[in-house]
């Protein structure tokens, strides 16, 4: 059986890998920061030509106010619950393969809600007068409307992000030491100086640290769920046939969660070759993680199946004709690919052979991905195209390249930010690594003590 | 709220843009965007002229003939938004879509400014004493008889100068035209009630039968009869009224029907026959003359020429003896055909039958005054004045109100025969495409900035003088009045008469002033009757009207049996007249070009009607671009699949197709006048609307069809939205 | 301080209508349509276009579906498979229904729509964003948003026709939401004109552009909470009540009801102030 890591592993060794990653980078980094950049320069290109005409550019109508913006931005929500479920969730369930690779699922939750909040700022109509839905204290004595989804939305998203960002940096610190402590003076080590506190690894320092970190965590978790829920309620809360659905919220999360992982494979697989972490992203650790997203895969189908059930025995006239249209109208290519990309594709995920096989994982995880895109996208713009209103059914209504062309630029934004992280901190969290090795060769020495006494023992006995 | 204190004249100076201590915001050369303005305070401002605070003055409305009286609505020396008057007994405060988008042809860009000469292709400005010096130039040395006048329908004073220019050049050369008049109808009437167009009584009627007459959308006075209506259908001590619609393509009239018969296009008379004869056999005593004329339509015969069903013959027939009075209609489906004044004998053979005359069919109002009273348009005219045209003896010829390039059949060839004219003077709001043709444009003040009377083409209750006041002053300073450049023109001629009046204003004045103790003001002095008749906007004619009675025999009418299939040219081509552009005059207007047709929801653009069988039959769907060929021309446009139009027919509406006008007229649609075959009624000699035969191909192209409804088009989907109700099973009485 | 003002009036501030404890008091516009009287002739349309500078789009933008028509005239075909249309077509004049419970009030996320006092459904343009939330969740689609500048945009108000625009009313630029407001600004000057003179608007007094305009006198339109009002009298007579929960009390009767009066999507409870009367369609022919 194959271990999640060596215990043989040196602390030193660590140090010396993950700082290795930190160092000049290679030509490769550039060419893929230049495409990012160019991805990231489209969109922000057709956000300005948006921002000058007006909305009007992206197809948008009535009865379509809303299309791929929504869309993409709930899906950049989702893929952020990662990191959350990797650092909280599986800490507080003691899951210690989880160390070698939540610091840049950590990081990947961070950079997903910022590119989120790009996209709800695209979406508005005046997006210059977004701060209206900030609860300041105007001068015009008028807050915002809190009975409001979307209100909710900003103050979930905005707390989110804030938490997380907290999470991030204070996981960080111990491994921010290190950095300071080992790198060459200039720029980066006044940085890291001023980033890590003053962290010098005494007991109290450590003992306030994990007490710390711990009620981060645990705040965290209710506000992955919360948060989600609350993106949910933005459909839920509405009384539009085909959002009106009771279990949005926790199919949300689930999508979420499922999204998330499927974006961890996708990473692990790339950082562990462009870094070569095959030491701590090892090939045990992503079976795990295979194993994980296939299960919730199991989750976010079965609440397909019953939103899609409840749809159906239902009285809810227009709520079915919404479903049967996505089945078989004008949307029905993608419904189908969706449901295919989320419900068969990770049965590939169970075939013994491909958990450990990277090429397939990689391809499987952006199928996940991509199902997962088409999933907000079919909540979206079906219920609009068909809704109550028979007058106002539209069945030929797309987007056009300025909308694809921001979806294109987020993801371009996202590369950016990841990219920077990668660079300028530990992308794996080295001190969480050392005490995995410590605590597995602890363990595996305890083993070995046990073996040899029982051995001892047996030999004794079997002497008489 | 009127404000009777001031004298009109005085505001319009103060108010005008020669003044420069004046406060006017958002005139001219303001921009919303940045918010520029030029603003002045008053320096002695008018009592009346309160910021923010609205005026109102009266008019009438020039955008169709019905001639209804408006109220406008003014803001700091600007009209804004016109309604009905609500004293008007032609629209009684209402104002159709049409109404309107009087505003729009007031404040469109592309009004012409200045007058024009031509100079090879383009026009060059000129000023007006130079062109009226040379309008002066080109008469001299031409007889009388080789001068002609071209408008539309006209009445009021601006006739009554026009027809002294006339008669002081010494012509008799007037044509009044309209391309979409029902002049066939009017003569029929005249034959068989003795007026061109009686007042009809639909909110004394328990049941109106319709041979296509569109009176709730583009004919005779809309807004009239859609009050009449409103009154028809109400459950009174009558009944609510039923309205049976009996045409071949279903006009927006027609979609009110309780019952919607669609007939075999020519055939109404037929029909109108078949059901003199179900009501003599239902026991209804007929007229010798009449029983002769029917006994062969039985109703077999009748159903086999027309497609409709014999029991739908005999049930209505049973209405009509049951429900009593009732009233029949003739509209332009019936009488565009070659035997359309056959036709609407037939039809009117029914009222007689019915005893309708003197009950729903009334004498109009008589005007004591005729020289002010309405010339009507019709078709003929214009082909009256194509020959003249032709034949090369027209060496002036004058245009105002009429766009004959644009909506003469191109049989006719007119744009050719106009080019024989030396010289063509156009009074014109806008350079459409028989202005362009013009040697000498004479640019006019919108309806919304002249002086005019006028008397209303359908006279109801009771006749009366409209007036028409400027509601502004004007917005271009070189347009003129239409009265003030007659008189102008008379001056020339008739120096001593009209030396007294310094403009067209003080002619009317006077004018109306003469008469006042005929016109109500007997026991005021003038100046108070002239202040108080503009601020009615209407100066009611006590005049009586006669008796009505039926006048004409049946003996001698002859209907022709119904036209062959001919396989070159299958189909009939009814062309629509639409609420919104009627001729195509007002397809500048962007508002009506916006407004969806009511029937089938399309904008900014044409169609070609169609029935879903004919579609079937020949593989097309909507979108399908077609082309759409008569004996005369061909035009491509985009197919429809609407189920309210007989099988064997499709339908173009009219009015679009502008290569001229402006920018939202030019280069929409397709213009249908064009492919029209020239035919004319035997007894009128107008021509035929529905005598056009087509055939249909497609081009290979398809497109999206730019329409407001829904990718359902008109279902409901089983959704409960507009909800209908038969009489069975619904309460009417005691409705508030 | 407004977070005192918020808590003070948070009770008023978010209201659900219609209540008993909370009725309206002097005013609550409300509109009674009948469609046998409606004779689909568009000109209350154009007169909204006129009274409350709505901008013309063309047919590119008309085509993507972004038109601006505040009323809109439906036009339905009977589904039942006739090869002629031979009892007409039905035509549905279809605006705000201005809902005393609307779905789009309580999902805006800056508050930019709201109920007022006599009962219409506010919408604010300089409070809007453009977040399309209240769009999204009217089941009658009767909300339309600037998706361009208009005023820039050109041929729209080219040269003179921006003296057309009416004083009274806002012209929108891009990104805010606008729809019918059953006439406001006209209400506005009614009631401020009746409350100098010490008095409330008497019914008939003010009309709105569309009302006004209707050649058939289809549209009634008036204050609901005055009992002599043509609209109060009509919605009472066809027994249509402001707050009915799901279906109106006479629709359960046994056999259902022989009155024309319904409003759209009664079972959403949205409480709709506009009453519609169904068409009628003579048995005898």
């Amino acid at each position: 059986m194959e271990k999640d890591i060596r215990e043989s592993i040196e602390w030193a060794k660590i140090n010396g890998d993950v700082l290795k990653s930190l160092e000049s980078p290679r030509p490769l980094f550039w060419v893929i920061l230049v495409i990012a950049l160019s991805m990231f320069g489209v969109g922000l290109g057709c956000e300005i030509y948006q921002y000058q005409i007006g909305m009007g550019v992206a197809n948008l109508n009535n009865p379509q106010v809303w299309g791929l913006y929504i869309a993409t931005f709930i899906f950049w929500i989702g893929m952020s619950h990662s990191g959350t479920l990797l650092s909280a969730i599986l800490h507080l369930m003691h899951a210690d393969w989880r160390k070698p690779i939540y610091r840049f699922a950590e990081a990947m939750t961070t950079f997903s809600l910022m590119t989120a909040g790009l996209f709800v700022m695209v979406h508005l109509g005046r997006l210059w007068q977004f701060y209206y839905a900030i609860p300041y204290p105007s001068e015009r004595w008028v807050w915002p409307n809190f009975q409001s989804p979307l209100l909710w939305d900003a103050m979930a998203i905005f707390t989110y992000l804030s938490s997380s960002v907290i999470f991030l940096f204070i996981g960080m610190i111990p491994d921010l030491a290190i950095c300071r402590d080992h790198l060459h003076p200039g720029w980066r080590k006044s940085l890291y100086t001023v980033l890590s506190l003053g962290w010098e690894g005494t007991d109290r320092q450590w003992r306030n640290f994990r007490m710390t970190y711990l009620t981060v965590a645990c705040f965290l978790i209710p506000l992955a769920v919360s948060v989600h829920s609350i993106v949910a309620s933005d459909f839920a809360m509405s009384q539009q046939p085909g959002w009106h659905v009771t279990s949005f919220p926790p199919y949300f999360v689930a999508g979420a969660l499922y999204s998330g992982c499927a974006a961890i494979i996708t990473l692990f697989v790339i950082l562990r070759y462009v870094f070569k972490f095959e030491e701590y992203m090892t090939l045990p650790i992503l079976k795990k993680i295979v194993r994980l997203t296939f299960a919730i895969a199991m989750v976010w189908t079965y609440l397909n199946a019953v939103e899609f059930a409840s749809v159906w025995y239902s009285h809810d006239e227009a709520s079915k004709a919404v479903l049967i249209q996505k089945a078989t109208g004008i949307y029905a290519p993608f419904w189908w690919m969706m449901n295919f990309c989320g419900s068969v594709v990770p049965f590939v995920m169970m075939i013994k052979r491909l958990q450990t096989n990277i090429p397939v994982m990689f391809a499987v995880s952006l199928l996940l991905n991509l199902g997962m895109w088409l999933e907000r996208w079919m909540i979206v713009s079906p219920t609009f195209s068909h809704g109550y209103y028979p007058y106002l059914w539209d069945n030929n209504q797309w987007p056009t390249l300025v909308q694809w062309g921001i979806v294109f630029g987020s993801f371009g934004w996202f590369t950016l930010l990841f990219m920077g992280f990668c660079k300028l901190f530990p992308s794996v969290s080295m001190y969480e690594v050392k005490e995995m090795v410590y605590h597995r060769s602890l363990a595996l020495k305890h083993t070995e003590r046990n073996l040899a006494v029982n051995a001892t023992e047996l030999a004794e006995k079997g002497a008489h | 709220m009127i404000e009777n204190s001031f004298n009109r004249r005085d505001f319009l100076k103060v108010l005008g843009w020669g003044g420069t201590a004046v406060a006017l915001s958002g005139c001219g050369n303001t921009s919303i965007q940045d918010g520029v303005e030029t603003v002045v305070s008053y320096v002695e401002p008018p009592e009346y002229a309160i910021p923010g605070i609205s005026v109102y003055f009266n008019s009438t409305c020039a955008q169709c003939d019905a001639g209804c009286n408006i109220t406008g609505r003014l803001r700091e020396g600007r009209v804004l938004k016109l309604e009905g008057n609500p004293n008007s007994v032609i629209n009684h405060g209402k104002l159709c879509g049409l109404g309107q988008a009087g505003v729009q042809a007031h404040y469109n860009p592309d009004r012409v400014r200045e007058p024009l000469l031509r100079n090879g292709d383009k026009g060059e400005v000129i000023a007006w004493d130079k062109a009226l010096g040379l309008i002066n130039e080109k008469l001299s040395g031409v007889k009388g008889d080789e001068i002609a006048f071209l408008t539309g329908g006209l009445s009021g004073h601006v006739k009554v100068l026009l027809n002294n220019y006339l008669e002081a050049l010494g012509s008799k050369n007037h044509y009044a035209y309209e391309a979409v008049s029902p002049s066939v109808v009017r003569a029929a009437n005249k034959k068989a009630y003795g007026v061109e167009m009686p007042r009809l009584r639909l909110d004394k009627a328990k049941v109106v039968v319709s041979f296509g007459a569109d009176f709730l959308g583009a004919w005779v006075s809309p807004v009239n009869f859609s009050q009449q209506y409103a009154k028809f259908r109400k459950a009174d001590e009558n009944g609510r009224g039923v309205l049976v619609q009996i045409e071949s393509k279903m006009t927006l009239t027609g979609a009110n029907a309780d019952r919607w018969i669609v007939i075999r296009p020519g055939t109404e008379g037929i029909l109108a026959l078949g059901i003199v004869n179900a009501l003599g056999a239902s026991g209804v005593s007929l007229p010798a003359d009449v029983a002769a004329v029917s006994k062969a339509y039985s109703s077999e015969r009748v159903s086999k020429d027309t497609g409709v069903p014999a029991e739908q013959i005999e049930k209505l027939a049973a209405l009509l003896k049951e429900r009593s009075p009732s009233l029949v209609i003739t509209g332009s489906a019936a009488e565009g055909y070659a035997h359309g004044s056959q036709n609407a004998a037939a039809i009117a053979l029914l009222n007689r039958v019915l005893g309708n005359i003197g009950k729903t069919i009334e004498a109009p109002a008589n005007v004591p005054f005729p020289q002010v009273a309405v010339t009507t348009g019709n078709r003929s005219s214009v082909q009256a004045l194509n020959d003249s045209l032709a034949n090369g003896k027209i060496k002036v010829l004058f245009s105002y109100g009429t766009n004959p390039v644009f909506t003469a059949p191109t049989a006719l060839k007119f744009k050719e025969n106009l080019g024989k004219v030396p010289f063509k003077i156009a009074f014109a709001h806008y350079l459409d495409e028989t202005s362009r043709e013009a040697d000498l444009v004479l640019p006019l003040d919108s309806a919304l900035e002249d002086w005019g009377t006028s008397v209303p083409e359908y006279l109801g209750e009771a006749s009366q003088l409209s007036i028409q006041q400027p509601l502004m002053e004007k917005l271009h300073p070189n347009t003129k009045g239409l009265g003030d450049i007659l008189l102008a023109l008379l001056k020339q001629r008739r120096e001593k008469e009209y030396k007294d009046y310094e403009d067209f204003y003080s002619y009317l004045r006077s004018a109306v002033v003469k008469n006042k103790s005929a016109l109500g003001g007997s026991g005021e002095d003038d100046d108070t009757f002239w202040t108080n008749t503009l601020s009615n906007g209407i100066v009611p004619f006590s005049a009586s009207s006669n008796n009505l009675s039926a006048k004409s025999s049946a003996a001698g009418l002859v209907l022709p049996p119904p036209a062959d299939e001919n396989s070159g040219y299958p189909l009939h081509l009814i062309p629509s007249v639409t609420a919104s552009l009627r001729d195509g005059r007002h397809a500048n207007q962007p508002w009506l070009q916006e407004s969806p047709d009511p029937l089938t929801t399309i904008v900014w653009d044409s169609w070609v009607e169609l029935h879903p069988k004919t579609a079937a039959k020949l593989g097309i769907v909507e979108g399908d671009i077609v082309e759409v060929t008569s004996r005369s021309g061909s035009v491509k446009a985009q197919a429809y699949l609407f189920p309210g139009i007989h099988p064997d027919a499709v339908s173009i509406p009219l009015g679009n197709g502008h290569v001229a006008l402006g920018r939202w007229a030019k280069d929409v649609g397709v213009n249908a006048f064009g492919i029209l075959d020239q035919v004319v009624d035997k007894e009128t000699g107008e021509l035929a609307l529905n005598e056009t035969r087509v055939k249909i191909s497609k081009t290979g192209k398809r497109v999206f069809i730019v329409k407001d409804e829904g990718a359902v088009g008109g279902s409901q989907a089983g959704v409960k939205i507009a909800v209908r109700v038969s009489t069975d099973d619904v309460e009417l009485s005691g409705e508030v | 301080m407004s977070v005192s003002n918020m808590l003070e009036n948070w009770s008023k501030f978010r209201h659900m209508h219609p209540v008993d404890d909370k009725p309206h008091e002097e005013y609550k516009w409300a509109m009674a349509i009948d469609l046998d009287a409606c004779s689909g002739c568009n000109a209350c349309s154009v007169a909204c276009y006129a009274e409350n500078n709505l901008p013309v789009v063309g047919k590119q933008k008309f085509d993507a579906g972004q038109q601006m028509h505040w009323m809109r005239i439906e036009r339905y075909w009977d589904d039942d498979g006739r090869e002629f249309p031979d009892q007409g077509a039905q035509f549905m004049p279809m605006l705000c229904q201005q809902c005393e419970a609307a779905p789009c009030e309580t999902v805006c996320p800056v508050g930019a729509t709201n109920h007022t006092a006599d009962g219409l459904n506010s919408q604010v343009y300089n409070r809007c964003i453009g977040s399309r939330y209240c769009s999204a969740n009217c089941p009658f689609k009767v909300r339309y948003f600037n998706w361009y500048d208009y005023p820039t945009t050109d041929n729209v108000w080219p040269a003179e026709m921006t003296q057309q625009l009416n004083p009274d009313v806002t012209v929108r630029g891009k990104g805010v939401m606008e729809k019918c407001t059953f006439c406001v600004q006209r209400l506005e000057r009614a009631k401020n004109n009746a409350r100098t003179e010490g008095r409330l608007v008497h019914d008939g007094e003010v009309q709105t552009a569309c009302q006004q305009a209707c050649p058939t006198s289809a549209i009634t339109f008036g204050n609901l909470v005055e009992p002599e009002s043509k609209v109060a009298k009509k919605w009472a007579h066809q027994q249509v009540e402001l707050a009915a929960k799901d279906v109106q009390a006479k629709d359960e009767q046994e056999g259902g009801s022989d009155l024309r009066g319904y409003r759209i999507f009664e079972e959403l409870r949205a409480y709709p102030s506009v009453m519609y009367l169904e068409r009628v369609r003579e048995s005898a022919i």
